[in-house]
């Protein structure tokens, strides 16, 4: 009776296991289609940069759980205490044109680099690159201990121009047309990495984020992007959203010069701001209330800076002096501050009115002379001691961090935070709606859709 | 001024007198009507205004009910009333402004925290008073704005229908250019708004037509003044030193509810017509000023030949006749008060040589009757001892030869003597009638004075006169005949000595004064009455006893030989002083 049973039973998930065979099918990744993704940013440019990932490939990669991993290194070395280091080029890796991948082109590519420095970041940590034998050895002052990951920076990514001048890679998607408005990449079947599974990418630029949505809601597109003040709303209308850890620090820094030569005014400033106001409604409670320059799941320090807003000892610290009108200017290089920004930059300006500061913001793009500057910072570093040397570099600081514990690294940053030039206020996520067809797209450590390993799915 | 002249002035100020009063009246009438005119239309467009911004107030209060009963509002009411997150609300008040055409818009928590902002977003949390005005009439509000400027506008609260705890709307549209540019605002008219009140005057806080803005910085006083007294101001602004760019400016206070000014509304009438118009006037008068004066020089010209050409000949006439030409006449034109004038004046200077005449005639008989008088007295005198002298011969006959021979011998020395009185006295007349003409040289008449004073110091002396002399010490170069000179100084000596038979003091002076040489001969004696002193050089006139009343007519005859005169006084103290006035050499008259 039993065996019986079980054999009847054995029958009966048949047609079940018929039914979960297409859902089992439809899972797996299939080669073909073109991925269409849309965004506000440069594509060449960062923190946005999407056709830049997609062409160009780092020495090396940060992966998940924090750490360099090998992308066109091999393997590293660093001798005389991190002064000097040494990479071993993977062999058989070849540019978009069928030019090998040598140690001179990689020296060459970083030393371009170098020679064209890219607003929001920091100089170069090498003093010499140059190609030896099979790897790149870099020199530098100062110890480096982080420069495998550093060298994983969208920044480093290793590119030459062919002789149109166009910019080629070792990528998985080279670059084939340019039309009404979207950049086309197709799948560079010879990848050192393997060939994506999409034959192409089209990628549409410098659309608003109203208007992604919306080809995003009609079909058109793939792959929009999701400002964190509106991932809640993304979320009441059920959109498949995809998001990143804290990526971008909203942040607004202080010229130590003029009114705010003085520490106490620019301490006053610092007390002035409400952070929970931002938070609370500009963000739409997305995100995270910071004073550090590291997010609390990265450093782990982060609640030892207190967020707390004290207008009175503000007016205190202020004092009774009147001030002249300051400005407020609005670093635009992130692509979706434009809005957003304007907002948190007038809240701030009120907040600061609150202590008795005469602040104006600046029109968009008009910030050259601003004594106070909202900026939108973004990390791609995925281990706390490169995520502070990176914040560090973006933000001017010229120390670097020697230490490699949370105390040492907060010691650190206490005393870069002390000077009152920089104030933390919130950490953001970057994040991304996703439509139907699209199929196991993942975010890179620093919020990037990894399109390589996505697939559309071919109806 | 000749009389013509007088007449032309007179005309031709007259007809532009009249001519300027009439354009000044022109003017001023012309001014009063174009002000009343501006304000009519003034009035008309502040009426227009109020009306406009009446409707708009109830448009606004109208926008703002029908939002607060809407649907919309009221689920946000229900959601936030139990317990709903305000924050996702922040953005709300921008599509509800676009449905109901507010251009200001604040949703607004019962606590008066706004929890969505259309014209400050950033402003979420901040408190708004405005709520307090919740369900009355609209209201005029100073609405801050991020970019630090101010607007002023038109705005109604009301809480959100059947919410508990209340939500309020506030909206508001803007009072400014958008509102002023539907006024049909007539040419040469601006109408602008001034908001932003509270701080100093900027012009860029005006609001309306472009043309107006540009004038803007002009109405910088009108406006301070509407501010600060809250009442209606009016005045003349120029707008460059041209009249015609002037504008006739009216600033009338706009306030809240709480009669705080808030804006300023400027009504702006140009005056280049008014100014065109007066213009127009003055010109009109400027010419018909010119034509008047052109008739007046021909009207004068008339009337000379009619009126002032005769009295020209009278007073042309008239100075012939002041010149000696007693024969002058005028010719007789007309019949009017000019002809009897004319008639009047022949018959004058008719009776006047007539008169002359008649005087030379009386005059030259009683000059022959006063030298007659003057011989029959003068020759009386020898004549009586002669013939007495003859009577005595007569009857000396019959006496003896040696009685008779006395007799004769005496009588005929008696003869003799009174003969050569006799002869003396013809002599004296014919050296009066041969007074001969002066020589002239160049001469100092000081010399002249010590030369008669030396001669009769010692006579001086003898009859107890003392004598004083003051000469000057500078040279009195005179054109003169020293002896006519000598003897007439002589003669005033003689008389003076004459005039104090018992002693005196004689004072003789020379000195200059100016171009003359003056000398003065002063006696002490019994002096002169006026009478004396006005006939005391006519001929034959004598106040001594034994004169001949020719010594100072011969005096008289040589001072004006030699272009001099003679002038007598009498001193106060006694006596007579004789003053002779000779021009100095070289300003002598030839």
């Amino acid at each position: 009776m039993f065996r019986r049973s079980a054999i009847s039973a054995q029958w009966a998930w048949l047609p079940l296991l018929c039914l979960t065979l297409p859902a089992v099918a439809r899972t797996r990744p299939h080669y073909g289609g073109t991925l269409r993704i849309e965004t506000q940013g440069d594509p060449w440019q960062m923190p946005d940069g999407t056709a830049r990932r997609l062409v160009l490939d780092t020495l090396t990669t940060v992966s998940d759980a924090g750490g360099a991993q090998p992308a066109l290194a091999i393997r590293w070395e660093s001798q005389s205490a991190a002064h000097r280091w040494e990479f071993w080029i993977r062999p058989g890796v070849y540019f978009q044109d069928g030019e090998a991948l040598t140690s001179d082109t990689v020296a060459a590519a970083l030393t371009n680099v170098c020679a064209r420095p890219v607003a929001g970041m920091g100089a170069c940590p090498w003093k010499t690159v140059r190609g030896v034998g099979p790897s790149v050895v870099f020199v530098s002052e100062a110890p480096e201990p982080d420069l495998p990951e550093l060298l994983a920076q969208t920044e480093f990514a290793i590119a030459r121009q062919d002789s149109t001048g166009a910019m080629i890679g070792t990528g998985p998607f080279r670059v084939t047309g340019f039309a009404n408005g979207a950049l086309t990449l197709t799948a560079n079947d010879d990848c050192w990495s393997g060939r994506p599974f999409a034959d192409a990418v089209e990628l549409r630029t410098r659309r608003t984020v109203r208007d992604q949505w919306l080809d995003l809601s009609v079909g058109k597109t793939d792959i929009v992007e999701v400002p964190p003040e509106l991932l809640r709303q993304a979320q009441q209308q059920h959109l498949n959203v995809l998001a990143s850890r804290p990526v971008d620090l909203l942040a607004l820094t202080m010229e130590p010069s003029g009114w705010f030569a003085s520490r106490e005014m620019r301490q006053a400033a610092a007390l002035a701001v409400d952070r929970t106001a931002l938070y609370n409604v500009i963000f739409q409670k997305q995100g995270e209330v910071t004073a550090s320059l590291l997010p609390q799941a990265l450093g782990g320090y982060s609640f030892l800076f207190s967020t707390e807003r004290d207008l009175d000892r503000a007016r205190a610290l202020r004092g009774g002096a009147t001030t002249s009108a300051l400005t407020l200017g609005l670093d635009t290089s992130a692509a979706d501050m434009s809005a957003t920004g304007q907002l948190a930059a007038e809240r701030l300006a009120l907040n600061l009115h609150e202590a008795g500061f005469n602040v104006q913001v600046a029109a968009l793009g008009s910030h050259a002379k601003a004594e106070l500057l909202l900026r939108r910072v973004h990390f791609e570093a995925s281990s706390p001691q490169a995520a502070l040397d990176e914040m560090l570099a973006r933000f001017g600081q010229n120390s670097s961090v020697s230490g490699t514990d949370a105390a040492s690294l907060w010691q650190e940053e206490r005393g870069v935070l002390n000077t009152e030039t920089v104030v933390p206020l919130l950490w953001l996520s970057r994040a991304w709606a996703v439509g139907e067809r699209v199929r196991d797209l993942r975010l890179s450590p620093d919020g990037a859709p990894l399109l390589a390993g996505a697939s559309v799915e071919v109806r | 001024m000749t009389l013509r002249q007088k007449m032309l002035l007179m005309l031709a100020l007259t007809v532009m007198g009249v001519v300027a009063a009439v354009g000044w009246t022109g003017s001023v009438r012309v001014r009063h009507v174009f002000e009343a005119i501006d304000r009519q239309q003034t009035d008309m467009l502040v009426g227009q205004f109020q009306r406009e911004f009446n409707q708009r107030a109830s448009d606004t209060a109208d926008a703002v009910r029908r939002m607060a009963n809407s649907d919309v509002l009221q689920r946000i009411a229900f959601d936030l009333s139990n317990g709903g997150d305000s924050a996702r609300y922040l953005t709300v008040a921008l599509p509800l402004a676009q449905e109901y055409r507010l251009e200001y818009l604040e949703l607004v928590a019962h606590d008066g925290s706004i929890i969505s902002s259309l014209q400050w977003t950033a402003r979420f949390g901040y408190k708004e008073p405005a709520i307090a005005a919740a369900g009355k009439p609209a209201f005029l509000k100073q609405e801050d704005l991020p970019d630090g400027t101010s607007q002023i506008g038109l705005f109604a609260a009301r809480a959100v229908s059947g919410s508990d705890p209340p939500l309020y709307v506030v909206g508001g549209r803007q009072l400014g250019a958008e509102f002023l540019r539907d006024f049909p605002v007539p040419a040469g008219t601006q109408l602008l708004i001034y908001r932003n009140v509270s701080g100093p005057f900027d012009a860029h806080n005006f609001a309306g037509s472009n043309e107006g803005l540009a004038a803007a910085d002009h109405y910088r006083a009108l406006v301070d003044d509407a501010r600060s007294n809250g009442n209606k101001v009016e005045r003349v602004v120029y707008l460059t030193r041209r009249d015609e760019d002037s504008m006739s400016v009216t600033a009338i206070p706009l306030k809240a509810a709480s009669g705080d000014v808030l804006a300023v509304l400027v009504v702006a009438n140009s005056q280049r017509s008014m100014v065109e118009v007066q213009r127009h006037i003055r010109d009109i008068a400027f010419g018909i000023a010119g034509l008047g004066i052109i008739f007046a020089v021909l009207a004068s010209l008339w009337i000379a030949a009619r009126i002032s050409r005769p009295i020209e000949e009278l007073a042309r006439a008239a100075g012939q006749v002041a010149a000696g030409d007693w024969e002058t006449r005028v010719d007789i034109r007309s019949l009017d008060e000019v002809g009897d004038l004319a008639r009047s004046f022949n018959n004058m200077t008719r009776q006047l040589a007539e008169q002359r005449e008649r005087l030379v005639q009386t005059e030259r008989v009683a000059a022959w009757r006063e030298l007659a008088r003057r011989l029959a007295h003068e020759l009386k005198n020898p004549l009586m001892p002669l013939q007495i002298t003859v009577e005595n011969m007569v009857r000396a006959k019959k006496l003896p030869k040696k009685q008779f021979d006395e007799v004769f011998n005496e009588s005929t020395t008696t003869l003799e003597e009174e003969i050569e009185n006799l002869k003396t006295i013809v002599g004296r007349f014919s050296d009066f009638s041969k007074l001969p003409k002066p020589q002239v040289v160049e001469m100092d008449a000081r010399e002249a004075v010590r030369r008669v004073v030396k001669l009769y110091g010692p006579a001086l002396e003898e009859k107890h006169i003392e004598l004083g002399t003051s000469i000057t010490a500078e040279p009195l170069l005179i054109m003169g005949d020293s002896e006519l000179l000598h003897r007439a100084l002589s003669n005033l000596v003689l008389n003076a000595m004459d005039a104090m038979p018992e002693g005196g003091t004689l004072t003789v002076s020379a000195v200059r004064a100016k171009q003359t040489a003056r000398i003065s001969v002063a006696d002490t004696g019994t002096g002169l009455t006026p009478e004396e002193c006005e006939r005391l050089f006519t001929p034959y006139y004598t106040t001594k006893q034994h004169g001949t009343g020719l010594g100072l007519a011969i005096v008289q005859s040589v001072i004006t030989d030699h272009n001099g005169k003679i002038t007598v006084e009498s001193v106060e103290d006694g006596g007579a002083r004789f003053v002779i006035e000779l021009p100095l050499a070289g300003t002598a008259e030839a």
